[in-house]
């Protein structure tokens, strides 16, 4: 019989939501649109229509050694071209953000291809080739795996995931990069680490409560789904914890 | 020595406060009068980027501003959270209550806890960092390291 992953345990809607931004069969929601040179001015790694500088040859000049495996694995177009490594990094509320580093490592992991994700508890960064990292991003900006008040860009100085929000809903942000402007969209006014911009750049409208409530990732007992309301979801991780505890995981049960 | 008992109390809104919200607050609370020390509390919105390849570049943010009190000027470097009362005598704490009421009644719930939130008498620490302190109210109330003193204000009674 063919083996078809469950991404994860789970009778709510958390966990549904969970599983599908993991499943890379469902598609992703689009939700809002950015422009190549708004990612790319948010980002802050070259200037907008400038080329993809390039760490090394591109690899069909480079001359390859024969090696069986990379006749298997094909290169990603950044890899390819030579493109130099370079980074996105999200910050999410704990308060009903759409998506978590976790859960945002795990979703990268089975959608993307040659990326590098460092998952910390209120920060997930994804390093790849600058133009895999433009595409990446794009899907990770304009779908339902973000959204523009709950969920931060944040390069450096990225604090705030896990305290109240401020009186327009908007994640605590010590840098101020986004700003929720008077006609209700919200525009980063500062690249990932805090550099000013020389325009605004929009993201978008917050999504309400009752959207992020049911497409939110993270479980809260106070404005969502609590955790031990999805009886399967703890029964899986006290099994688990119950199975690293007494043997180290090894694969058997007591 | 039996030192005088105040008491405290912790105003913790739902929100991080504007610092409009905060200088209504604080104008609506010295109204209510009999507040001997004051704490505004949050995490800080520092003057330059702290972190990164932007390190030491101005931040320029909406936070970070300075407000009115009473018609003093006060800088404030955080974005409010938590704030910390210690009053003259208890029986003004449902004044305190009912100007919280006003101030938050269209905005977001908020809670009130009385409690021990800051000290009134000198620790070892307090003595090793300070020495001998002649105004004791200023203990438990500012980060030793800051530059920033506390503002007194005088004659809203």
């Amino acid at each position: 019989m063919a083996y078809t992953p469950q991404y994860g345990p789970g009778t709510s809607k958390v966990a549904e939501n969970r599983r599908n931004q993991m499943n890379p069969n469902v598609k992703l929601e689009k939700i809002r649109s950015v422009t190549d040179e708004d990612l790319i001015l948010i980002m802050g790694h070259r200037a907008p229509g400038q080329a993809y500088p390039s760490a090394h040859p591109p690899l069909a000049e480079q001359g390859e050694p024969d090696c069986p495996i990379r006749k298997i694995v094909k290169p990603t177009e950044g890899a390819k071209a030579g493109d130099r490594v370079r980074y996105i990094q999200f910050a999410d509320s704990m308060l009903n953000a759409p998506c978590q580093p976790y859960q945002r490592t795990y979703l990268e992991m089975y959608r993307f291809r040659g990326i590098d994700p460092g998952t910390l508890s209120g920060r997930q960064i994804i390093e790849c080739r600058e133009r895999d990292l433009e595409g990446y991003a794009r899907e990770l900006v304009e779908t339902n795996l973000f959204d523009p008040a709950t969920c931060g860009i944040r390069g450096a100085t990225v604090h705030g995931h896990s305290l109240r929000l401020a009186e327009n809903g908007m994640m605590f942000d010590a840098v101020q990069r986004c700003i929720l402007d008077t006609d209700g969209i919200v525009k980063y006014v500062k690249d990932q680490v805090g550099n000013p911009l020389d325009r605004k750049v929009a993201v978008g409208k917050p999504m309400d409560a009752a959207w992020l409530k049911d497409n939110t990732t993270m479980f809260h007992s106070l404005v969502g789904t609590a955790f031990r309301s999805d009886e399967e979801y703890v029964k899986y991780v006290q099994r688990i914890h119950a199975l690293r505890t007494k043997y180290g995981f090894m694969p058997k049960e007591a | 020595m039996t030192e005088p008992t105040y008491p405290q109390l912790r105003i913790v809104p739902m929100r991080f406060l504007n610092p409009e919200t905060v200088e209504i607050l604080l104008d609506r609370l010295f109204r209510v009068g009999g507040i001997r020390r004051l704490v505004l509390n949050g995490p800080s919105i520092p003057a330059t980027v702290p972190y990164g390849p932007a390190r030491g570049t101005a931040n320029p943010t909406t936070y970070r501003r300075t407000i009115q009190v009473c018609g003093e000027e006060y800088l404030l470097g955080v974005q409010v959270g938590t704030i910390l009362l210690e009053l003259e005598d208890s029986s003004l704490i449902p004044d305190i209550k009912a100007a919280c009421d006003e101030v938050f009644a269209d905005k977001f719930p908020y809670g009130i806890t009385e409690g021990i939130y800051m000290r009134s008498n000198m620790t070892t620490t307090d003595y090793a960092k300070y020495g001998i302190v002649d105004d004791v109210r200023i203990l438990g109330m500012t980060d030793p390291k800051s530059k920033q003193r506390p503002i007194i204000l005088q004659g809203n009674r």
